[in-house]
């Protein structure tokens, strides 16, 4: 059974030599990628935004603009979905070989659909980081209240004790 | 989940349920008579191995209407569940402007909570030194005989 010996590690190695005694002699380390870069063949991008759907090639079904009222557009998009789903059962019912453009059809709407949610999610995270900073807010005033009352609380038992050490001081020093 | 995630969810199973039911239906439909002249004479009735088992073609009239109604259903909860959506109004600026002002808010209370732990840590140091002074007075007063 002859087993292939694994790969050499990449010769760079040869270059920190004498990384010990000077660490400057050594190359650094690359610095992050910027931009487009290739991996596997496949372009991807640095900029992590959601690309719209005219670049992926896919026509836009809801009104594209400044602000979008979610609620009303997926609600549209359903009845068109379902009417779509109707049409589809019809033509197979009367002329199947036409199926190709229904099924189109119905894909598009679904990846519309799908964008459309995408589109939701940094409203979704920033609603988060609100969540979280009022959260925050409110355990700090919580901390704050009790750190006060706490103070308040020993400098009472402060006084009480030293009231009462005089108390017997006093007592003593009559006796 | 998340209302968002939820939202794909039951788009995707729309999805599964469309294609499941046009599949099933063009898989499992029974022949259907076109002419009135073929077959000649009507097939016999295919045998029955347990009499308590339905017919088939009531079974399978059954399927459209059992489907639709899923279909319809699913249908109707996306659209509940798009109303439970909570979206607040104003856009992404209104959102920013919120998350500037919490943080303003956030570094004031920051610094006063950091103002009222440095007071409480300075007392604490105080009232140490004057418990080892009383025990040492203590100690002191004490003396073994």
């Amino acid at each position: 059974m002859a087993t292939a010996t694994y790969p050499p590690p990449p010769p760079y190695y040869k270059l920190y030599k004498d990384y010990l005694q000077d660490p400057k002699s050594a190359p650094e380390p690359p610095p992050p990628i910027e931009g487009t870069y290739i991996c596997y063949g496949a372009n991807y991008t640095t900029d992590d935004v959601l690309p719209s759907l005219e670049e992926q090639g896919v026509r836009q079904l809801y009104p594209k603009g400044p602000n979008i009222d979610f609620k009303k557009e997926l609600r549209s998009l359903n009845r068109e979905l379902q009417l779509h789903i109707l049409e589809l059962a019809d033509i197979l019912v009367e002329r199947p070989s036409q199926y190709a453009r229904r099924v189109e059809e119905i894909s598009l709407i679904f990846k519309n659909l799908h964008h459309l949610l995408n589109s939701l999610r940094p409203h979704q995270a920033r609603a988060t980081l609100i969540h979280i900073l009022e959260l925050q807010i409110k355990r700090r005033k919580q901390a704050v209240e009790d750190i006060k009352r706490r103070r308040e609380e020993a400098q009472a038992l402060l006084k009480e004790s030293l009231e009462s050490l005089e108390d017997t001081g006093a007592s003593l020093m009559l006796k | 989940m998340d209302a968002i995630s939820q939202l794909q969810e039951q788009v995707n199973k729309i999805a599964t349920i469309a294609f499941t039911t046009i599949g099933t239906l063009q898989r499992d439909a029974p022949p259907v008579r076109i002419s009135p002249n073929y077959p000649e004479s009507e097939s016999a009735p295919p045998p029955n191995p347990n009499p308590n088992l339905t017919d088939d073609a009531t079974d399978f009239a059954m399927q459209p209407k059992l489907m639709s109604a899923d279909l319809v259903k699913a249908a109707k909860q996306f659209d509940a569940l798009v109303s439970a959506l909570p979206l607040s109004e104003g856009g992404e600026e209104a959102q920013m402007k919120r998350i500037a002002e919490l943080q303003a808010e956030n570094s004031l209370v920051g610094q006063q909570l950091e103002k009222q732990l440095e007071a409480a840590e300075r007392e604490l140091e105080e009232v140490r030194e004057l418990f080892g002074q009383a025990a040492d007075h203590c100690l002191n007063l004490k003396k073994p005989e």
